[in-house]
């Protein structure tokens, strides 16, 4: 009979001690879950955009008339002369060599 | 063949001009591709036949644009741990002095020719940014208490109707990556705008900007009074001229430790640092061709400004050029 009450403060006195361990472990979980939430928000666009107010300076350099920018294809076009300039990394490319002419049949000016 | 075509599409321009219909002059433009070969021979010829000097070498000017590209597209990555080393750091010395001397004021546009890697572009925002903090500084000590309609005015006007911005336009893309690689990681977007362009045509309207610069890079470009015709054409009346370039020691004892330093170390400090001595060689032999302060300034008083003065830095090595378009 001693023995059962024995067993039985053992077992009640054993018992909290085994539910304090997940406290802790409990917690150390949470700030875990913080740096994980993290990674869902990179940036998804690893092209940079083009800066639509450059628009207002500038112009094509031959003709010195105004572009239009084609988001499309990611150019800025000159309707007058058909040409269509190229924007690499956010970066328009103003040269007149590496423009594109556009004819009907769209071919590519020969760049040197 | 390049340019050539761009000859034709100048021609084809100028026959718009002229009111004959666009019909027409894609024709012209057409036609003349089909009499391709004779005129291309004629014109490349010309271009071919000007010799220009590419460093102490003798080129044809389309080949000193292939090469001056090169050099860039090859020393990009290093080029300001190079300007770094070179200079022994003078070369932010001679940047700071450019931005004391130009003095913008907030609201202005600024247009930064073979601004490669955007140092002067970096130091003119930031100039900017610490002159608008020193008048808001000077307008709250004058104004000790405030009322509640100066408070809300001053809200309103925090958005200028110009906001001062920052175009840096280079030929070379490599060196305009970088540049926009230390935009990035500096965190400077705002009112910083990078094109790719040719200085001798310029993708930018007339009257356009307040303050043009090009620091280092005008003696690399082939036809020097274009540049020049240029940068007159895109400022606005009003307008300042700037222009940093390495020029002639006149001190006989300093420009022989300079011809020493120049020609004996910097091109050993470009293969060890940046594994390229030609285009160093080329940097130094390029620097001996560009005209003399007072040739410069007459090349620019001849594009048609006005008020052209320049000053020396460190005893000549670096002189600093400014005219007006009035």
């Amino acid at each position: 009979m001693f023995k059962n009450v024995l067993s039985r403060l053992v077992t009640q006195t054993v018992r909290p001690h085994r539910y304090a361990p997940p406290g802790p472990v409990i917690q150390r979980l949470i700030p875990a879950s913080g740096p994980l939430r993290s990674f869902t928000d990179r940036k998804d666009e690893a092209q940079p955009q083009f800066d639509a107010s450059l628009l207002d300076v500038l112009v094509c350099p031959l003709s010195k008339k105004p572009l239009r920018y084609d988001a499309e294809t990611n150019e800025l076009i000159n309707e007058e002369l058909g040409i269509a300039y190229p924007i690499l990394d956010g970066i328009p490319n103003m040269i007149p060599q590496e423009a594109r002419l556009i004819q009907k049949d769209s071919t590519e000016m020969p760049t040197q | 063949m390049a340019a050539s075509m761009r000859l034709l599409v100048r021609r084809a321009v100028r026959l718009s001009h002229r009111n004959i219909t666009l019909t027409a002059a894609g024709a012209a433009a057409r036609s003349g591709c089909c009499r391709g070969p004779s005129v291309c021979r004629c014109f490349s010829d010309e271009a071919e036949d000007r010799s220009t000097h590419f460093g102490f070498e003798t080129v044809s000017e389309t080949e000193k644009a292939k090469r001056v590209y090169k050099v860039f597209e090859n020393v990009a990555q290093k080029y300001d741990i190079m300007n770094d080393a070179m200079s022994l750091g003078i070369h932010r010395v001679w940047k700071d002095a450019l931005l004391h001397v130009m003095h913008p004021q907030p609201g202005a546009q600024l247009l930064d020719v073979a601004g490669g890697t955007g140092d002067i572009a970096f130091r003119f925002l930031e100039y900017i940014r610490s002159q608008e903090e020193r008048q808001k500084r000077r307008a709250a000590r004058s104004s000790q208490t405030p009322s509640w309609q100066d408070i809300s005015n001053n809200y309103s006007t925090e958005d200028e109707s110009r906001e001062s911005r920052a175009v840096v336009c280079d030929i070379n893309k490599e060196m305009l990556k970088v540049g926009k690689q230390k935009a990035d990681s500096l965190g400077v977007s705002a009112g910083l705008s990078w094109v790719v362009g040719d200085a001798e045509e310029l993708p930018f309207d007339d009257d356009q900007f307040d303050i043009y610069t090009i620091a280092f890079g005008i003696r690399n470009v082939t036809h020097i009074d274009q540049a020049l015709q240029e940068a007159l054409r895109v400022l606005k009346p009003g307008g300042r001229f700037m222009c940093l370039e390495f020029s002639k020691v006149n001190n006989p004892i300093l420009s022989s430790i300079y011809d020493a330093y120049s020609f004996q170390m910097i091109p050993v400090i470009g293969e060890v640092i940046a594994g390229d001595w030609k285009s160093y060689q080329y940097l130094v032999e390029s620097i001996r061709k560009f005209p003399n302060q007072e040739e410069f300034k007459g090349m620019i008083e001849d594009a048609g400004f006005y008020c052209v003065k320049y000053y020396n830095l460190t005893g000549g090595v670096v002189a600093l050029h400014s005219g007006f378009k009035l």
